[in-house]
């Protein structure tokens, strides 16, 4: 017998018994929201053609095998790409908005490191026209009800807008390069690394301090007024902000305000996101919950320019947190009735009319597990 | 409950125990081998150097203090709130004094390293070919005994190199210690997070 037989690809994961029976009771508990607020399920293909997934971020993380007709195809490394065209394929007659959601497994090549794994499953929803404010506001909403009913416990959800720092990098007019370098800097909080990508630029003084702001500005909800003040020198962040407060401010009206935070330095996936951007944090867990955020131009790429917001959450990571907050309580289950099968037939018959009646059954031989 | 705080066990022990006592924060005294040690509000974790991003990634650590070099090579997710200014370095490529060094002339530069990641980067970058033999200490004798065309290590005086017959050819980065914090704390536990920031940010200045 060769290793392999008996030995697990990294990355690969397989759940048993109550592991399994209560990853079934989380999701059961987040479609359930989802369905609640009239979303729609979408069971997507298991692979599509590579074509599909061709975005820069997860291009590089895509299994894609040849199809027998040569074409290139892969295993969906996110659902976010399908759902889009099929709102743009097969639902293009149907009037915006959508609400669809799905939940299931994408697969990456990954390095299994912090919470990443090759094989992932997401819960998630994609809004995809109508009014854009209403439905990033509802977008954090519905992430936030799907943790509180998952009891998850001091969960932040962080709000950023990836027009603050698009805003000011159209003002300074930069090089790509520096561009991409000042985003990581950024995305680090990093003010010393800000100023050292920018030293040489020929950036303006102020902007140079709003980009450094960037990193430090943060925290509460008081966050969004000072950022109006520190980047008043550029217009396109000053929009941006405005939207993000009218979100903030909607998510504060309807009680959410003590779950959210202010997170401007939040500027992954640019070529992706185009408006609100957020990710959900708790204590007890080092690395995101879920992540979320408003992508304009994605479905364009399918035919059907439809402006859209969505967000997912990892079931992996959801259950590992509760978990850890010990708020992963054993779903309760009948005792089983256990039945011989020394007369087969009149075992049987025994086993099978107990289960019309709704009795949990071992039928034959086995013990307690 | 109170932050955890990574250090490492290493160079950058004595600068962070006298910026923590500076900033007026509780730091163990001598607790012998003690790796993991309540003082005052804090808790700390004496672990390697190399390691200390791993903790601060995973949560383990809220916070922790890295060399630039050590997140370069780990590329760990982290936050990097602020510059503490001290545990300055290099991170160069040598080669042995006296003689040219030109990767350039050869399909393949062997480079002996205790960063792997940062060196193969280097050479990479500059469409060279190479091969990184990965190291954990006494790189220096690397290149003497043949097993290396050159290192890529960390100097701070210059002098070790010299003793070893070496000679430094380029920087590959620039190096001081770094306070890092991990993501979800820095949310989840942000008046206690910036508090930290705050007091360690005015006892560096």
């Amino acid at each position: 017998m060769t290793a392999r037989l008996t030995q697990v690809p990294p990355g690969a994961q397989c759940f048993v018994g109550e592991e399994a029976r209560l990853r079934r009771g989380i999701e059961e508990t987040v479609v359930s929201v989802f369905e609640g607020w009239d979303y729609e399920e979408i069971i997507p293909p298991l692979f599509d053609y590579a074509e599909v997934f061709a975005g820069e971020a997860l291009a590089s993380k895509t299994y894609s095998f040849v199809a027998r007709d040569g074409s290139l195809l892969a295993l969906r490394p996110d659902f976010t790409s399908l759902l889009a065209k099929i709102a743009a394929g097969r639902l293009r007659e149907r009037a915006a908005p959508l609400r669809l959601y799905y939940s299931g497994e994408v697969v990456r090549y990954e390095p299994v490191r912090a919470g990443r794994q090759s094989e992932l499953y997401q819960m998630g929803l994609e809004h995809l026209g109508g009014d854009a404010r209403a439905a990033d506001a509802e977008a954090v909403a519905i992430a936030a009800e799907c943790l509180e009913r998952l009891g998850a416990r001091g969960f932040v959800l962080a709000l950023g807008h990836v027009g603050v720092f698009g805003g000011l990098v159209d003002a300074a007019g930069l090089a790509p390069e520096r561009v991409e370098a000042l985003r990581e800097r950024v995305e680090s909080k990093d003010p010393a690394g800000v100023r050292q990508v920018l030293q040489g630029a020929g950036v303006s003084s102020a902007l140079a301090e709003a980009f450094e702001r960037l990193t430090t500005l943060g925290g509460g909800l008081e966050a969004l007024p000072q950022a109006a003040q520190a980047f008043s020198c550029c217009a396109g962040a000053g929009a941006a902000l405005a939207e993000l407060r009218a979100v903030a401010d909607a998510l504060g009206a309807a009680g959410l305000g003590r779950h959210l935070a202010v997170d401007l330095g939040e500027v992954r996936g640019l070529d992706y996101y185009t408006g609100l951007v957020f990710r959900v944090f708790a204590p007890d867990l080092g690395f995101e919950v879920g992540s979320g955020g408003r992508y304009d131009t994605l479905v364009a790429r399918f035919g059907r320019p439809l402006p859209a917001v969505g967000f997912m959450l990892g079931l992996d990571r959801v259950a590992l947190l509760l978990e850890r907050q010990g708020r992963l309580a054993a779903i309760p289950r009948p005792a089983v009735e256990a039945i011989a099968a020394t007369q087969l037939g009149a075992g049987l018959k025994d086993a099978v009319a107990r289960r019309v009646r709704g009795a949990r059954v071992r039928f034959g031989s086995g013990g307690d597990r | 409950m109170s932050l955890t705080i990574a250090l490492s066990k290493g160079k950058l022990l004595a600068g962070s125990e006298a910026l923590f006592r500076r900033a007026g924060l509780a730091f163990p005294n001598g607790e012998g081998r003690k790796l993991v040690v309540a003082a005052g509000e804090l808790r700390f974790l004496f672990v390697k150097d190399m390691d200390v991003p791993t903790y601060v990634e995973y949560g383990v650590a809220d916070c922790g203090v890295a060399g630039k070099d050590v997140l370069l090579e780990t590329g760990a997710d982290v936050l990097e709130p602020l510059d503490l200014g001290f545990g300055r370095c290099r991170v160069v490529v040598a080669s042995p004094a006296g003689r040219a060094f030109a990767p350039d002339r050869a399909a393949t530069t062997r480079v002996a390293s205790k960063y792997a990641k940062l060196a193969a980067a280097h050479f990479l970058e500059r469409g060279l070919g190479v091969e990184v033999v990965r190291l954990a200490g006494s790189v220096e004798i690397a290149t003497g005994l043949g097993l290396a065309d050159c290192i890529v290590d960390v100097v701070e005086t210059g002098r070790t190199l010299a003793e070893n017959d070496l000679a430094e050819v380029e920087t590959v980065a620039e190096s001081s210690a770094r306070l890092i914090v991990n993501r979800a704390s820095f949310h989840a536990r942000r008046a206690e997070v910036q508090g930290l920031v705050a007091k360690l940010q005015d006892a560096s200045r």
